[in-house]
């Protein structure tokens, strides 16, 4: 899978890289057990600090995404169960984007539209 | 011999110094980040024919008054050395001067045309990149290791056969011409010096292999292409150099243990044959990495460009990025790689085998 970053992106480079990642999994280019990078490969591939790599993979890592195995890298965790308590983190995550886009003039066939688009790219399971 | 041997390395180096504008990485002239979209501006091509031209010419001239100085005259073996050294240096002078005035140049042609305005700046990796990664695996650097530590201990075996003076330096044409008292320290000095120069080059391979493989926005396959075949290659390249001198070193080492295997015509084809050996195989690799991302073609994206690294570039030559945990990056002129001099491991792993092959030689 192939990961672009933005250097000169207000979204910074951890974040960039976490949502790669996940996109990745979500369009099925990665796959549950596979293994990431170690943190210093994917730094020195990519020349960013080490710490911005070791910051995304524990950011993935508390989302339950993947597993950090020391010294050897990373590994994709299988699908858990969707808890009540997930869902409702995703909620409030999903609330105020949706929200902006109403309010600054999209239609809701609009956002449905651009929500089931995404969809589309995903792969189903 | 002499005046062979200095021709043949002289002509080398102006061959590949001509070359290497077209044997640097598609994107990077003189030093200076060019974005893909740009790489075949007219100015740009003008410039680099221009310094393989100015370089080439200057090259000729020297080497044709090189043999004329010779054959005009007897000259002493040591005259002929002395100015053969003295010509190289000056062929790399040369082209370093020209470089520095095209880097400059090339450098202004960027900022006037704004070549990197409106083009957003990435990075990009492959996630299963490693897993393409062709280098050789390091224990194969055991071979030479253990090869020079049992002839450490077959010297020490043979220490009462050994001469009292101990041949510490060999001119071009084989023959010892410095020596010391004989120790059991003397005895094993040259194979203790090989074995430091074997860790050395084993401590490169392992930076360069935890070294980033670094892949361009722009063009995504052929810079795959040529970060996989410079890997590959040179790391073929760094083991059969290290081949090499440890069988021209221990060619010295039996030699001082056993003078009757190195009589007449050997003596002179042997380190004839690991300079031959040197040189072929640096031309090859040049070309073949110097090839790797010229043979695809690539589409470019409209509106990016690689990130621009030029500022962690001190004249185009020397890297210092100290968010990169990379020791080792591809050279920006030339064909190979340099220090990342921001990073402190790079330095140890040179300095700190040299530091010793160099205690060990003025002992």
């Amino acid at each position: 899978m192939i990961i672009h970053i933005e250097a000169e992106s207000d979204i910074p480079i951890y974040t960039q890289l976490t949502n790669q990642i996940i996109e990745g999994i979500a369009r099925g280019e990665i796959a549950p057990g596979d293994s990431l990078p170690s943190v210093r490969a994917f730094a020195a591939d990519l020349g960013v600090n080490m710490h911005t790599v070791n910051k995304s993979y524990h950011e993935l890592e508390k989302k339950g995404i993947i597993k950090i195995v020391p010294k050897s890298g990373a590994i994709i965790s299988s699908i858990e169960q969707m808890t009540e308590e997930k869902k409702q983190l995703i909620e409030a995550g999903f609330k105020p984007v949706i929200a902006e886009a109403f309010v600054l003039g999209m239609s809701k066939k609009e956002i449905e539209e651009l929500v089931s688009g995404m969809l589309n790219q995903m792969k189903e399971r | 011999m002499s005046f062979i041997i200095f021709f043949i390395i002289t002509l080398f180096i102006a061959v590949i110094q001509t070359a290497i504008p077209y044997l640097v990485n598609r994107t990077v002239v003189f030093g200076v980040m060019v974005p893909e979209q740009y790489i075949e501006d007219k100015t740009i091509k003008k410039y680099k024919k221009y310094y393989s031209l100015s370089v080439a010419l200057l090259s000729i001239v020297i080497l044709v008054s090189y043999l004329v100085w010779v054959l005009s005259n007897e000259r002493l073996d040591n005259q002929v050395a002395l100015t053969g050294a003295v010509i190289e240096f000056a062929l790399i002078f040369i082209s370093i001067t020209f470089y520095l005035y095209y880097h400059a140049k090339t450098k202004q042609l960027k900022q006037q045309n704004n070549w990197a305005e409106n083009l957003k700046p990435m990075k990009v990796t492959d996630l299963s990149i490693r897993s393409q990664d062709e280098m050789l695996p390091w224990y194969l650097y055991l071979l030479p290791i253990i090869s020079t530590i049992g002839l450490m201990i077959y010297t020490l075996m043979n220490y009462d056969i050994l001469p009292n003076q101990i041949p510490t330096h060999w001119g071009p044409s084989g023959e010892a011409d410095a020596f010391t008292d004989k120790t059991s320290f003397s005895a094993i000095k040259l194979s203790l010096g090989l074995l430091m120069m074997q860790l050395m080059f084993l401590g490169i391979h392992i930076a360069t292999k935890k070294s980033g493989i670094k892949l361009s926005a722009t063009s995504l396959e052929s810079s795959r292409n040529r970060q996989l075949s410079l890997r590959k290659y040179s790391s073929w390249l760094l083991f059969v150099v290290l081949l090499g001198i440890t069988m021209l070193m221990s060619y010295f080492q039996l030699m001082t243990i056993h003078p009757e295997i190195g009589e007449g015509f050997v003596k002179l084809i042997i380190p004839f044959s690991f300079l031959i050996l040197v040189l072929i195989g640096t031309l090859i690799f040049a070309i073949k990495v110097g090839r790797s991302d010229k043979v695809m073609e690539t589409t470019v994206e409209a509106k990016i460009m690689d990130l621009d690294e030029d500022k962690y570039w001190k004249g185009g030559l020397f890297y210092f990025n100290k968010n990169d945990p990379s020791i080792f990056v591809e050279k920006r002129f030339g064909v190979g790689w340099t220090l990342n001099f921001a990073n402190p491991i790079g330095l140890v792993i040179i300095l700190v085998p040299l530091t010793v092959f160099l205690v060990i030689s003025f002992l």
